[in-house]
């Protein structure tokens, strides 16, 4: 579906936040790299797309009415084969009617397992008076606690978003950090570049998380995506 | 931009609302007007025929001349009614002094000021205000900052042109430019900018060449205005700087955001960003805004970040070291070329080191072969002074050394910390163009914001 398209549906069934795996195609349509993610209906499906995938793979709750999958049983992680997504899949469903009885259920993401590297957020929002903003920070504590962030007015190029993580006070980081070689920041600055472009062309969208973006010596991917459309006033 | 014009160069004013009764707001304009500008003054009050020597019109409609530029300052329920006859009588730009629109919070003011923006469109009359000071410009003698002199003193003229969202802070800052002997080109209050807001007027001052510098304080710009701030200060920021002083810094935190990014993004540092993005230099204190003006107006731009220290103060030098480090500065070891230069030249107890520490036995003289051999180097951006006036040997004759540095091409600024004679030379210097301060933590900022704003400038020309 285009973006536009995925909006369109959204609005249409009263949901503001768009499902992940609409986010992650979302984002990925403007060109960021992204943790291939597929939304399964049953959990032979999930089975057939965890191989069509590769392994491993993660299998998680797909939701309007949950937002935060591990508290409901709703996540797995390192699943390594098709009989083992079928069979988690369906723990998946049963831990969720146990405590989220009353949750609609959309599917079962199934998404190809990023491996471990620097975690970084890259998120979106649009202003009053600037419109679309872009932020760029660490994950963790270095958002949460230290607010360790910096920002850009859209439109920008690769170079202001090289700029923006140069900014940040932990920018050394990025540069390689102990036994960490340096990250790739031209990835990086694609997936910036992208969340603007994407807050450029679809004035639905209100704001959005790229949270975790995981940064490798060559190459980044787009983890986990949520996207939040404008309410009417 | 053409039609701000007349906000600036009007060859006639019409004031309406001017009063002979002392204290008010329509005595101290007409006085100000007819002490300053040099084109023609109509009075209006339809309760005089007379004031202060002027012939007074009961109405716009009345003057027998085409007018310019009309100032209002009659109560704000009779605005829309005078505004109507500019437009009848084709005035094309208006100043709105009176206060009492959607400042006030109330249904009133805000339908009021609806109604002047209507009559506004209706007609094709520019606006600034309502709710303002208006326009000093020390160039026509526009005055409408309705203070007498002797409440805010009037700047000489200078190449400052300075925007203010606060009426108050902008009457405040001409007392003190006047006090301090600044130069001003052209300020402007924009109250509650219905139509004229910080845009347009960068706009105006950018291509202005009587303004050789832009000071903006803001709190806030309209919305939907800001990327066409961005746009417009990234094209005046090529030609001149522009420094902004943002009020309002506290996050709007709180507010129950539904994304990380949203929570994460207060007013201020979305502002922060943008000014960045449009090559402003931004002030963070009071002290920051002159400190800024003063080495921008006067420097040449500043071409990597390598700093010379040359000090007859080893303690100054240090303090100096450690301030320009925190700003990013490199201190370059002195190369052994240079150093050979100054070991011929210097008696051996000087340290040739950077910062180079000609110590208290210094004279003038010193400083002045010192600043030769230093200044042409290939690896030297800029050089700091420090000019301890206490030492035996320092006379006046600095002023002339450092002053005629100048003609190397690179940034130059003075430290110097003392009572009457520190006073004196750094009047005498900052006259001849070379900025002087009294922190070297100061120093070290002001050096940064040229630098910043050379970075900018530099990387445009590429």
């Amino acid at each position: 579906m285009s973006p536009h398209d995925i909006i369109k549906k959204a609005l249409e069934e009263g949901r503001y936040k768009l499902l992940e795996h609409e986010a992650i195609e979302m984002i990925k349509y403007y060109g960021a790299s992204v943790a291939e993610a597929k939304l399964a209906k049953t959990p032979e499906e999930a089975g057939k797309i965890a191989d069509e995938l590769g392994y491993p793979v993660v299998l998680k709750i797909v939701s309007p009415d949950i937002s935060h999958k591990s508290d409901v049983g709703g996540v797995i992680i390192g699943v390594n084969s098709r009989e083992d997504a079928i069979e988690k899949a369906k723990k998946i469903l049963e831990n969720v009617s146990k405590h989220a009885p009353k949750a609609r259920v959309s599917g079962i993401l199934v998404q190809k397992q990023a491996k471990p590297g620097l975690e970084v957020i890259v998120g979106g929002l649009r202003d009053n008076v600037f419109g679309p903003v872009v932020m760029f920070g660490l994950g963790g504590i270095f958002v949460e606690v230290l607010r360790d962030v910096s920002f850009r007015i859209a439109p920008l190029s690769e170079e202001d978003a090289l700029e923006m993580m140069k900014e940040i006070k932990a920018a050394k980081i990025l540069e390689g950090f102990r036994n960490m070689p340096p990250v790739d920041k031209k990835a990086l600055a694609k997936i910036i570049v992208a969340t603007a472009k994407l807050l450029e062309d679809n004035p639905e969208v209100d704001s959005l998380d790229l949270n975790p973006v995981i940064a490798y010596p060559d190459g980044a991917l787009v983890v986990d995506a949520r996207i939040i459309l404008r309410r009417p006033k | 931009m053409q039609d701000l014009n007349a906000f600036f160069n009007p060859t006639s004013v019409a004031i309406i609302g001017v009063t002979p009764k002392e204290g008010k707001v329509g005595k101290v304009l007409l006085e100000n007007f007819i002490k300053r500008f040099k084109g023609k003054i109509f009075p209006v009050n339809p309760k005089y025929s007379e004031i202060m020597g002027l012939k007074c019109y009961s109405t716009v409609k009345e003057i027998p001349e085409d007018i310019d530029l009309a100032v209002i300052a009659v109560p704000a329920p009779i605005v829309p009614k005078v505004l109507e006859e500019c437009g009848e009588k084709k005035i094309k730009a208006a100043i709105i002094i009176s206060g009492g629109f959607r400042e006030t919070g109330t249904k009133e003011g805000a339908l009021l000021e609806e109604k002047i923006v209507e009559i506004a469109k209706k007609y094709g009359i520019r606006i600034l205000g309502p709710n303002c000071l208006g326009i000093y410009d020390n160039w026509s003698g526009v005055d409408t900052f309705f203070l007498p002199d002797e409440k805010m003193r009037r700047p000489p003229k200078g190449g400052i042109s300075f925007i203010s969202q606060s009426g108050a802070f902008a009457s405040a800052l001409l007392d003190w430019m006047a006090y301090n002997n600044i130069g001003i080109s052209r300020a402007i209050s924009y109250g509650n900018k219905v139509d004229v807001d910080d845009v347009d007027l960068i706009e105006y001052l950018g291509s202005d060449d009587k303004t050789k510098l832009i000071v903006i304080y803001i709190e806030g710009l309209k919305p939907g205005r800001g990327r066409e701030f961005i746009k417009k200060v990234r094209e005046v920021s090529r030609k001149k700087p522009v420094i902004v002083y943002k009020a309002g810094k506290t996050s709007r935190g709180g507010i129950a955001a539904a994304s990380h990014t949203a929570a994460l993004a207060g007013n201020y540092e979305i502002y922060s960003a943008a000014f960045k993005q449009a090559g402003i230099v931004e002030a963070l204190s009071f002290d920051e805004i002159y400190d800024f003006a003063k080495i921008l107006l006067t420097q040449p731009l500043m071409k990597g970040n390598r700093v010379f220290v040359i000090t007859d103060a080893g303690g100054v030098g240090v303090m100096l070291t450690d301030a320009l480090t925190k700003e990013g500065f490199e201190l370059p070891l002195t190369p052994s070329d240079l150093k050979e230069e100054l070991r011929k030249i210097l008696p051996p107890h000087c340290i040739v080191e950077n910062p180079i520490d000609l110590t208290g036995d210094a004279d003038d003289e010193r400083y002045r072969v010192v600043l030769e051999k230093v200044l042409p180097k290939p690896y030297v951006d800029a050089v700091i002074v420090v000019a301890l006036p206490q030492i035996p040997g320092m006379t006046e004759k600095i002023i002339d050394y450092i002053a005629d540095a100048k003609r190397y091409g690179k940034p130059i600024i003075v430290i110097n910390i003392g009572s009457e004679t520190a006073v004196k030379f750094k009047v005498e210097l900052e006259a001849r163009g070379i900025p002087v301060y009294e922190s070297p933590e100061r120093a070290a900022r002001a050096l940064k914001a040229l630098y910043i704003y050379s970075q900018s400038r530099l990387r445009c020309i590429k």
